[in-house]
């Protein structure tokens, strides 16, 4: 899935309902985020919770998001291993 | 020490100079390794080194932490600081010195200092927990000591240890829930949901025309997202927001119409899987000082961020 412009509370619902989507399909999910400016604490808490719904051997790669997701996901979930970043 | 049936334990501890510093601390911390049960200590670096070197090679065995960075901001002591220790141990009795006022609290902090001292003993109730707060009663005001008489059950001063007669940490937690005095050069946008992304936008060019460099502008932009979302989804779905500068710092206050109703709110980490209720936890986390004053006219919350 290709995310662009800003995850935050407008965009919420939707953004939740992907993820969920993602993990039902099975296989790893790929997130190309580079065209991502902002996610905010509840945007970054659903990449977080989709990734802990994965199971084992399924992982989540974000390519390219923006710092402050990764700055939550480093607070709130550190060393959460089904998630891989990758850079552009 | 006696522990009283109680499983929350929650003493103050009043000291005049290292000696009585020592003498309250280190047999707290033997007695709580010599038990098998966790042990940290979260203090100022200075106390920290002294404690560090009186117990020599039994320190390896105790979590230290310097309260001046972990603590910086009294609203995340609670969760990042003594919640985190004592969820990481569930099933032993955990014990922590916790020393969260020091005579450099500056008059903007010591109100959330208080305040979380008072709320401890909500965070706590019921967990087989003991936190005990050194307090430099030679260096400290006298009115410092009398709300530690108001926030902890028991008060340990020259050795000597007496039940707090005016212990009420609701009645503190009310008296510092006061109006935020703002200057009048602050400037302020007025916003709802369609415009959070231009009410961050505006809170952002400010801190930094105020000076705010590099990953802390990424904070600020965090902090001021949580505050301006929350201000939408709960405290009447439009607010304003204040940025100035102050003390080398940048201040950002979101006002709304809502009701902090919770005391905790902003103290306790959800669980790992649950989707909300992270928004004021972060602000919390990311910012250097954090103060609230809330009721039913209304609601400002204000955080001091520096580089």
């Amino acid at each position: 899935m290709h995310a662009a412009g800003e995850i935050t509370l407008t965009t919420r619902t939707e953004w939740e309902r992907a993820l969920e989507g993602m993990v039902d399909g099975g296989g790893d999910v790929y997130l190309d985020m580079s065209g991502v400016t902002f996610v905010d604490v509840a945007g970054a808490s659903a990449v977080a919770v989709a990734a802990q719904h994965l199971g084992s051997g399924r992982r989540m790669v974000l390519k390219g998001p923006p710092p402050a997701l990764l700055r939550a996901l480093e607070m709130f979930w550190p060393g959460l291993a089904a998630i891989e970043v990758t850079t552009k | 020490m006696t522990h009283s049936a109680e499983s929350f334990v929650h003493p103050a501890l009043f000291y005049q100079n290292s000696q009585e510093y020592l003498a309250g601390t280190v047999p707290f911390i033997q007695k709580g390794l010599a038990a098998g049960e966790p042990v940290a200590v979260a203090v100022p670096g200075s106390n920290l080194e002294l404690l560090r070197a009186e117990l020599g090679k039994s320190a390896e065995a105790v979590q230290l932490i310097d309260m001046k960075a972990a603590g910086r901001n009294p609203g995340r002591i609670i969760p990042k600081v003594l919640l985190a220790f004592a969820d990481a141990h569930p099933t032993r009795r955990v014990q922590i010195i916790g020393e969260p006022i020091w005579p450099g609290r500056t008059p903007a902090e010591y109100p959330a200092c208080v305040q979380h001292e008072a709320l401890i003993n909500t965070a706590f109730r019921g967990r087989e927990v003991t936190i005990l707060c050194p307090y430099d009663a030679a260096r400290l005001d006298p009115a410092v000591l009398a709300d530690a008489y108001a926030t902890h059950p028991v008060v340990v001063d020259a050795g000597r240890e007496e039940l707090s007669g005016t212990y009420d940490p609701d009645r503190v937690v009310a008296a510092y829930n006061q109006p935020l005095a703002r200057p009048p050069r602050a400037a302020v946008f007025a916003f709802e949901a369609e415009c959070l992304p231009d009410a961050r936008d505006f809170a952002v060019d400010r801190a930094k025309y105020l000076g705010l460099t590099g990953e802390r502008v990424e904070d600020f932009a965090l902090a001021v997202a949580e505050l301006t979302t929350n201000s939408v989804v709960h405290g009447g779905g439009s607010g304003t927001v204040w940025v100035w500068g102050e003390g080398g710092q940048v201040l950002c206050e979101v006002r709304d119409s809502g009701h902090l109703s919770d005391p905790l709110a902003g103290r306790r980490p959800p669980l790992r899987d649950q989707l909300g209720g992270r928004g004021l936890l972060m602000v919390n986390y990311l910012t250097d000082l954090v103060r609230v004053h809330t009721g039913p006219e209304g609601t400002a919350i204000r955080f001091h961020l520096g580089n």
